[in-house]
């Protein structure tokens, strides 16, 4: 049996060889499909393994934290900590980040060497002693000079530093006084703990306090009130829960580009099986069983997947590194900083790609592999066509997808707002409405023929025939570019909606004419504030505070405004009702964004607890508004109440206000900049400021261009294969063509028009399901995932773009095949086999 | 009594309301050469389908040394078509992906027999030695049909159906063929049913019948056809 497995596999694996254009074309599309799904994979993975290597280096040998719910610590508690009964060691820690060169973000850490070495005796020794053999002076310099930093090696081979090295950041001058490792990569400096609290302005403060603690519940029962109290493994699911969103949207958006791979790949094995018809019928002519061709199509299949498996994994692990670099860079913007750490390659990486492209060849290829199962030897024989399917299957076809597509948006209506039943939902639909494309494109082929015909006379005829008799070959095709513009344009569309809501948010909620130090890690020194206070000529003054906090154990935050400043300077956008809110907000009420709102299920007239310094205190919710700056949600109130809450006087940024028709305008905000320049802050102007939101907000949506991409790569693999194997089919009708005399620059011209023609009705669709997808988008994925409202705005740009790339796409696909026209064409024969 | 190698009585088959064969019958003894000959659409190609149990026939039987095909089911007429029949196409019907001497030792591997000595020694009693490696594009028509009825005779089935065998080939060339094909067949005591639109396989038979409108008539016995009532009168 293996003997006669071997020459039946044999019979069908030289095809691939032989057929080398189509082999790889279908290698190439599985190659790219594995790529995206296996890159967008490892490049989150890099992205987990930098942040849990770099946690847990920074936590060293702590099991738990200490701080306050909002705000520095005092130091003083440092006498009452020493000496609980539970606290085995204990070190302070100031922990912020610094900047330097072209807004690169570098995190430093304050310690106490000390009482670190508990904690961090890697890191504390190194601090001590500097480098080995140094002498006392240069090992006592970390603790005496000033501005004395040790930096993480490979920042620093990056940056050229060395022993002796200084470095301007946006606090200062810092002199490297050398080096240490970090196993986790994250550029990290050292600074004793001192110095870091004048370089920051913390007199007398601290921003936590790293324990190992042997008794955790006595230390709770006894620090509770007013402290947040987390274990590691708490920390470590906060900064997880932040990415929670964004993660998922990113597997999905990878798994789109797989479903187009797995779409192409039932295109070429579906053409495979035809092609393979006829010597099925032959082998089941001589004895051979069903079960027997079955199995060796299956091996010629499994052969494809493996080597475009194996291909997709070296190109996903270098598409890996582009994207985690990307990916860090949008974490670091939106959530916490994090510093990729590029996965090594592993053969494990190899193994992965190899089961994702088998995976997706069975499953492209189930369908095509029952059809040949059931192939009828006796028609194969006799040549007769089951390989142009018709209208009544596509008919058939779609019917099922309506069906699927239906019940699929049904699950939109469900009450439980799972993101994964979102998303399956959503697949299901792309799923349904590519079934019901070959009877789509049977509708569309009259306009379509009206088009190729008047574009390229009877070969454009000719052409649009042929793609609605080939339905079983162009449908496919159609349907996989289908989905990736659909996907091009439903994105396009979600984030230009999502663009416009977020400047119109800005308009209202941002009116402020100067920004002071928004979106840095420079925090306002109080003294400033007040100074800007009794300015004259400003007409108001918000000193915005911003901390993030747990909430029924999740991520949000809590903001501190003035009221009244906003009130009279700002539209804010409320859900409901209008700038009444405000009245009771200066009263100690509190706002809340629409994402705490949805999250939390929460609503005006609701109240909430957070934990402040004296205890739990509860806060009545006056109304809900619109927001974008956090997904997790957020708490605002007045800055009176935020004060007798948590007795943070932190300023991070302050927003200074104008009247319009302010004669000294020009001169006033000249005034305040240079104050400003006094405390090395910086100040940006409203356009400026929102220039900055938005070069953040397009920055996150890189990533998404890339999967874009990918699947409009994939789904061109699609058309061209589709387009040679008409070629291929097509050998004798061609061959009849030449006899009618057609010249080989119309059939050319054919090819060239069926290419269009494709492109055309896939755009067309495209169109459609594009629109329906990115309402999904917005209605449902985006609500679900981010809770927040993005308001559609219908844009005609991405439409264009698109069509601009599927003809181009479809030009670039007909290329190969109109070069073998012109290699062949010449010779062509009409044959009777 | 010797028991005919293929035995149909009564064979209908109707596609959409028309029937491609009407209550057709035959023998075929072992070691007999019958030419079956009739116009396109006559229904010859459905019947050979039928007895190479590639088909099934709407209504009748047929048995291959004595085992009736609808009951031996599909494995066991997989196990037939290996093992006891060998066929000829009009089109070859070669495997392109094979060489001349893989197409011919696929029927044997098929059938059980690991032995490649005996696909070269068909291959060379057919004059094709030498193009073992060849693929079939490479050779001409005759070349190719000949690499084809090596492939049927390599495992001395009971019963060769070839249908329309010399249709793409010149008329020397398919004198050839014919010549080749009787003579191997008698040699080895195989059975052959060659169906053919073309007079001049008559020549080479032992008997010939004819099929008009899916009726088998015998063309020594004056035309009386060899049929059964039709199903459902």
């Amino acid at each position: 049996m293996n003997f006669v497995m071997g020459t039946v596999t044999k019979s069908f694996l030289r095809y691939l060889v032989r057929r080398k254009s189509l082999t790889l074309l279908q290698l190439m599309g599985i190659a790219f499909g594995v790529a995206a799904a296996l890159g967008m994979g490892l490049s989150a993975l890099s992205a987990l393994a930098s942040f849990t290597g770099a946690i847990e280096f920074l936590q060293g040998k702590s099991t738990h934290t200490l701080e306050r719910h909002a705000g520095p610590l005092n130091e003083q508690i440092l006498k009452e900590i020493m000496h609980d009964p539970a606290v085995h060691s204990f070190a302070p820690v100031i922990d912020r980040r610094l900047r330097y060169g072209d807004g690169a973000s570098i995190r430093l850490l304050g310690i106490d060497p000390f009482l670190d070495s508990a904690i961090r005796p890697e890191l504390s020794r190194r601090s001590i002693t500097g480098a080995p053999h140094r002498d006392a002076r240069e090992g006592m310099s970390f603790l005496i000079d000033a501005r004395a930093v040790l930096m993480e090696a490979n920042i620093a081979a990056a940056l050229g530093l060395a022993a002796g090295g200084r470095l301007r950041t946006s606090h200062g001058e810092i002199e490297v006084i050398g080096t240490f490792p970090n196993p986790s990569g994250e550029p990290l400096l050292l600074m004793d703990i001192a110095h870091a609290q004048e370089i920051f302005l913390l007199p007398g403060r601290i921003d936590r306090i790293d324990l190992i603690l042997t008794d955790e519940e006595g230390f709770l029962s006894r620090w509770r009130q007013g402290f947040r109290i987390r274990s590691n493994r708490q920390n470590h699911d906060t900064l997880r829960a932040m990415l929670g969103a964004f993660r998922i949207n990113l597997e999905a958006l990878s798994l789109m580009a797989l479903f187009v791979a797995v779409f192409l790949i039932y295109n070429t094995t579906m053409f495979a099986v035809v092609s393979r018809r006829r010597d099925a019928g032959i082998l089941r002519s001589l004895g051979a069983g069903r079960g027997e061709v079955v199995l060796a199509f299956m091996t010629e299949i499994l052969i494809l997947g493996l080597a475009g498996g194996a291909l997709g994994s070296v190109m996903g692990y270098l598409l890996s590194r582009f994207l985690s670099g990307i990916i860090a860079g949008t974490v670091s913007n939106l959530y916490f900083f994090l510093h990729p750490l590029p996965l090594p390659w592993s053969f494990r990486m190899l193994g992965a790609g190899i089961l994702l492209g088998c995976g997706a060849s069975i499953l492209g290829s189930i369908y095509p592999l029952v059809e040949l199962a059931r192939t009828d030897p006796v028609k194969s024989l006799s040549g007769r066509a089951m390989n142009r399917r018709g209208g009544p299957a596509a008919r058939k076809a779609a019917a099922i997808g309506l069906g699927i597509t239906l019940m699929s948006a049904s699950l939109f209506l469900l009450p439980d707002g799972s993101i994964y039943i979102a998303f399956g939902a959503l697949f299901g639909m792309v799923f349904g409405l590519s079934l019901m494309t070959g009877y789509a494109v049977v509708v569309c082929t009259p306009p379509i023929r009206a088009a190729l015909t008047c574009l390229g006379g009877i070969p454009g005829k000719i052409a649009a025939g042929n793609i609605r008799r080939n339905l079983g070959r162009t449908a496919i095709a159609v349907a996989a570019f289908m989905v990736a513009l659909s996907l091009s344009i439903g994105m396009a569309l979600m984030i230009g909606s999502f663009r416009e809501s977020l400047v119109w948010w800005m308009s209202g909620q941002l009116r402020g004419d100067l920004y002071i130090s928004t979106a840095t890690d420079k925090e306002v020194p109080e003294g400033f504030y007040f100074e800007l206070l009794e300015m004259r000529d400003i007409a108001g003054v918000d000193a915005y505070r911003k901390v993030q906090i747990t909430y029924r154990n999740k991520p949000m935050f809590v903001a501190a405004v003035n009221a009244p400043v906003l009130q009279r300077h700002t539209r804010f956008a409320w859900l409901a009702g209008g700038d009444e809110h405000w009245e009771a907000v200066k009263r100690g009420a509190v706002i809340v964004s629409e994402s705490f709102a949805r999250n939390f299920t929460i609503g005006p007239g609701d109240a909430i607890t957070l934990e402040g310094r004296n205890g739990p205190a509860e806060l009545r919710v006056e109304a809900v508004f619109y927001d974008y700056s956090t997904e997790h949600g957020l708490v605002m109130m007045d800055r009176h109440t935020y004060l007798k809450l948590f007795a943070d006087s932190t300023i991070n940024s302050v927003a200074v206000f104008l009247e319009p028709d302010h004669p000294r305008r020009r001169q006033t905000l000249d005034l305040v900049r240079q104050r400003a320049g006094a405390y090395d802050l910086p100040v940006f102007t409203r356009e400026e400021f929102f220039g900055n939101i938005l070069a953040i907000f397009d920055s996150t949506f890189a990533i998404t261009r890339s999967m874009r991409i990918m699947a409009i790569i994939i789904a061109f693999f699609g058309i061209a294969g589709a387009l040679m194997t008409l070629f291929i089919e097509r050998q004798n009708e061609l061959g009849i063509l030449r006899a009618l005399g057609f010249s080989t620059g119309q059939v050319s011209l054919m090819t060239l028009l069926e290419a269009v023609g494709m492109g055309l009705m896939s755009f067309l669709l495209s169109a459609g399901v594009g629109t329906l997808f990115a309402v999904v988008l917005i209605r449902v994925i985006n609500l679900r995932s981010f809770h927040w409202t993005i308001f559609f705005h219908p844009h005609l740009s991405p439409y264009l773009v698109v069509a601009a790339t599927a003809v181009l796409a479809s030009l670039g696909a007909a290329l190969y095949p109109i070069f073998m026209v012109l290699r062949t064409y010449p010779q062509m024969q009409i044959r009777a086999e | 009594m010797n028991v005919p190698v293929i035995s149909a009585r009564d064979l209908w088959k109707i596609y959409d309301h028309n029937a491609a064969l009407r209550g057709a019958g035959m023998e075929i003894a072992r070691g007999e050469v019958v030419a079956l000959i009739g116009k396109s659409g006559s229904g010859k190609t459905t019947l050979l389908n039928l007895l190479a149990g590639l088909d099934s026939p709407s209504r009748g039987t047929i048995e291959v040394e004595g085992q009736n095909l609808e009951r031996l089911g599909e494995k066991g007429r997989t196990l037939l078509r290996r093992n006891r029949l060998g066929f000829v196409f009009q089109f070859f019907n070669l495997l392109p992906t094979l060489t001349v001497f893989e197409n011919v030792y696929l029927s044997l591997e098929l059938a059980g027999i690991s032995s490649p000595e005996n696909a070269r020694e068909a291959l060379a009693k057919l004059g094709l030695g030498g193009k073992e490696r060849r693929y079939p594009h490479e050779l001409s028509g005759g070349e190719q049909q000949r690499v084809a009825i090596a492939r049927a005779l390599v495992k001395k089935p009971a019963l060769i159906l070839a249908d329309e065998p010399t249709g793409n080939l010149d008329t020397t060339t398919g004198r050839q063929i014919l010549e080749i094909l009787t003579t191997r067949c008698r040699e080895s005591d195989m059975s052959l049913l060659m169906v053919s639109h073309s007079p001049t396989a008559t020549g080479f038979a032992d008997r010939v019948l004819s099929m008009i409108d899916g009726v088998i008539v015998a063309a020594d016995t004056g035309g009386a056809p060899m049929h059964g009532p039709a199903p459902g009168r």
